[in-house]
């Protein structure tokens, strides 16, 4: 007893699909397909290829050939027909329905069956085990009661303390000094320079913990503050940026420096304040950007020196012999404890802070570009860079315009010179102890910046200040520029000896001018003075100056030579006026006459006075009696 | 001899695209605005950054084809409070929309600055000017985004800048968020919509298509 065959009807949806809809509200549809496109749709959809794999095994091109043919048979394949599951589906369907319809019919009949409904039996309780399950849900949820019992009270003790070291006050202050976001249930904190313009690729994400609700969970107790932060494992403990200048016979070992920390920074106690937490971590954080900015730029640039990175130290040199060391010194506190002898830390803090100075610097452009006029300019570009092309800048100015300093070469240029400011401190103090003759006196300028600064050196007699030699000293990058009292200039290199021959050779000069000086005093004349002789020996550096001076009566004749090695020579010679009848016509003076001849040189050291000077003036004064 | 060695390197400009959200707000409000803008953007510990600029639109009609619709616009730019700054010229192409999916407008541009006599170049070129404006406000911004709030002035007397000349349009101030970027950089969109998103109950940015405005 079947039920009469019903006709099912497949066919394509009369409604077009929209493709979009305008703002005016009309409507634009996709087309409906034709029946040869629809044919063509359908026949994509059957893999020919499987076919012919499993049919024929080798493509051939006549296969191939056959396999179009195919294509148009294809379709009319009945295992192939694209409605073939459908189809099959509402066969069962309908089979399944028919039967149900027969077995309706034959329950209403009740010819031939009657149904009765089955009673079932109520399964046996027992007593016990269901007081057993009772009881342990009702512990369950006498437990759940009890935990926000607690909580609820917890909260309204705080609520009721107004005390200032209460969460959400701390939370408040917390905020105000750092960046602090809501991540569900989670309060978050950020620790990165990116706001201030760094481009460093470490984050530092920290997390704002209750101290009460670790207290509730048993980690930590009795804490000053009711609010903790949680860093990031690796911005955990100290870090300082060592930076070191030394000459090159330390340098032999490279992995001295890993670890050399003074005793002044040891690890963060774990239960330090937040904000001293937050500001050590913040601290790690910059010296590992300074650092890996460093390190970069140590391997891009192309020196005349070639810089080496050795794990966490970066080697530069300064001059030959002079290196500077940058570490990254970064004590977690988890590190064995090693020997930490601090045998000698010269650290230098004036170039680790231009180190900071230097990335904050960059960050500082990096954040603050010029404002764009008008206002549709290009954004990030500088103002000489936006007139390059209105004021058709050569490729040279655009080139010179892109180039710009690392920090690493800046460094460089400071610590240069910052060694030969030293350098020449040094020498002159060294000069002015060891000299005791003519006083030396420097006159550091205390206006300076840290790729220049000048010294004024004076060199004066004991009682004769009268007579002085000035010198300017400009110190720069790797080279003194002097100014000496005519207003000249000579420029001098970071040799230290350099500096020290000039000094000495000014020297000479100033005793010179000193006794050409007492002569215009004495009324002595003074017949030659020459400032760099070519005359005597030659010295290993420098020149001699001499000086030839003649008594007010022309009859004495002294010669005086200061060389910076040989020292000071002072030589007399009286003239015999029985000889003036046998001069030249050339010569017009008697006291021209005497230039050359019988010289008699007069012991220094014997001489009274304290100085050179007062020696001389002794003597001269002493001759002209004497004449 | 400079125009060969040139040629194939100006093929190799990336060309523009200006990703643009566009808003407004009512003069009473600005305040708030600037106070969140500068909360937002980065250069917020200076003043604000204050911006005047005239703008003039040319227009060429080519006149080859029967067509008289078809015309160029281009808008030179010059910064009245700051002489020395060079003038700056503008195309801006079509925008397009996009779908719904898109979340900015897109358009091509091209922008250069150029000299002071770009005005009688235009000119002698055939262009004519079709209309100008005067700008004034606040520049803001945060990364590549540029943030302008400002407010559109009429001249009175087409040309003469003089503060006695200008007549403000509407009691409302413009707010644009733009990006000039490379072509298919699609990232830019979302960027720019989620900082649009945190404006929103002040100023609702978005992307306005002006032909339709006509």
């Amino acid at each position: 007893m079947a039920a009469p065959s019903v006709n099912v009807c497949v066919e394509a949806a009369i409604e077009n699909p929209i493709q979009e809809i305008r703002y005016d509200g009309q409507e634009i549809h996709v087309t409906p397909l034709s029946m040869s496109e629809n044919l063509s749709k359908l026949a994509h959809k059957i893999n020919f290829f499987k076919d012919e794999s499993e049919e024929k095994g080798k493509p051939t091109s006549e296969g191939e050939r056959e396999t179009d043919e195919e294509k148009v048979l294809a379709p009319f394949q009945p295992s192939l027909w694209p409605w073939d599951s459908v189809r099959n589906k509402l066969k069962s369907a309908l089979t399944e329905i028919s039967v149900l319809y027969d077995v309706l019919n034959i329950v209403k009949q009740k010819h031939y069956m009657v149904t009765d409904p089955v009673s079932q039996d109520a399964p046996e309780l027992k007593a016990p085990l269901q007081m057993v399950a009772k009881k342990k849900s009702l512990l369950v949820v006498c437990q759940i009661l009890n935990a926000g019992a607690d909580w609820l009270k917890r909260v309204q003790a705080e609520m009721g303390s107004n005390t200032p070291d209460n969460f959400l006050w701390e939370l408040l202050q917390l905020r105000k000094h750092w960046r602090l976001k809501k991540v569900h249930n989670t309060i978050l904190g950020e620790l990165s320079y990116k706001s201030a313009g760094s481009r460093f690729w470490q984050g530092g994400t920290f997390e704002v913990l209750k101290t009460s609700d670790l207290a509730a969970e048993g980690e930590a107790t009795n804490k000053k503050s009711s609010l903790d932060v949680s860093i990031p494992s690796e911005l955990e403990g100290v870090a300082y940026i060592q930076v070191e200048v030394k000459s090159v016979p330390d340098l032999m070992d490279l992995t001295s420096a890993t670890l050399k920390m003074p005793a002044s920074l040891g690890a963060v106690s774990p239960d330090a304040y937040w904000q001293q937490k937050l500001e050590t971590a913040h601290n790690v954080l910059f010296c590992k950007e300074l650092f890996a900015q460093l390190a970069r730029e140590a391997v891009q640039v192309k020196g005349t020196t070639p810089h080496m990175v050795v794990g966490n130290q970066i080697l530069t040199n300064v001059f030959p012999g002079i290196q500077l060391s940058i570490v990254l010194c970064h004590y977690t506190g988890k590190e064995k404890k090693v020997n930490l002898s601090p045998p000698k830390l010269d650290h230098n803090h004036v170039l680790e802070h231009s180190l900071h100075q230097l990335l904050r610097k960059v960050h500082g452009n990096n954040l603050n570009t010029s404002p764009p006029h008008p206002a549709n300019a290009m954004l990030g570009m500088s103002k000489r860079r936006r007139l390059a092309g209105p004021r058709a800048h050569s490729r040279q100015d655009l080139l010179q315009m892109a180039h710009s300093e690392s920090i690493l070469e800046q460094i460089l240029r400071q610590t240069k010179h910052a060694v030969l400011r030293l350098r020449s401190m040094h020498v002159i103090d060294q000069l002015a102890t060891s000299l005791q003759d003519p006083l030396i006196c420097a006159h550091w300028s205390c206006l300076n910046n840290s790729l220049e600064s000048s010294v004024r050196v004076s060199i004066t007699s004991y009682c004769y200040e009268t007579n002085r030699t000035p010198l300017i000293l400009i110190i720069g990058i790797d080279t003194i520029r002097v100014v000496v009292r005519e207003g000249r200039t000579c420029v001098l290199s970071f040799e230290e000896n350099e500096l020290r021959d000039f000094l000495q050779w000014q020297i000479c000069q100033h005793h010179a001018q000193s006794v050409q000086s007492l002569a215009k005093l004495h009324g002595w004349q003074v017949l030659s003075v020459i400032v760099s002789s070519g005359h005597g020996d030659i010295e290993p550096y420098g020149t001699t100056s001499t000086v030839m001076l003649a008594s007010p009566k022309g009859n004495i004749i002294l010669a005086f030579h200061s060389s910076p090695v040989s020292g000071s020579k002072l030589s007399v010679k009286k003239i015999d006026t029985a000889v003036e009848s046998n001069i030249s016509p050339a010569v017009t003076a008697s006291k021209w006459a005497s230039l050359a001849g019988e010289f008699k040189e007069v012991n220094l050291n014997r001489l009274e006075g304290r100085n050179l000077v007062g020696k001389v003036d002794m003597l001269m004064a002493r001759l002209t009696v004497m004449s | 001899m400079e125009g060969p060695a040139l040629a194939p390197s100006l093929k190799n400009i990336a060309p523009q695209q200006e990703y643009l959200l566009q808003g407004s707000i009512l003069d009473a409000h600005t305040d708030a605005l600037l106070h969140r803008l500068r909360g937002l953007c980065d250069n917020a510990e200076s003043s604000f950054e204050t911006f005047n600029d005239y703008e003039a639109v040319y227009m060429l009609r080519n006149s080859s084809t029967t067509q008289q619709s078809q015309y160029v616009l281009f808008r030179v730019r010059h910064a009245l409070d700051d002489p020395d700054a060079p003038d700056h010229i503008r195309y801006l192409g079509q925008a397009e929309m996009g779908d719904r999916s898109r979340p900015t407008l897109v358009r091509a541009c091209l922008d250069v600055a150029c000299s002071s006599n770009v005005r009688e170049f235009l000119t002698e070129m055939g262009f004519r000017m079709d209309h100008d404006y005067v700008a004034k406000g606040i520049f803001f911004h945060k990364g590549r985004m540029k943030v302008l709030v400002y407010k559109i002035y009429r001249l009175i007397q087409p040309g003469s800048t003089d503060q006695k000349n200008l007549e403000q349009l509407g009691s409302s101030h413009l707010v644009e968020l733009s990006v000039v970027a490379p072509l298919g950089q699609e990232q830019i969109g979302e960027d720019m919509k989620t900082f649009a998103e945190q404006l929103k109950p002040l100023v609702m940015l978005e992307k306005f298509d002006h032909r339709r405005l006509q």
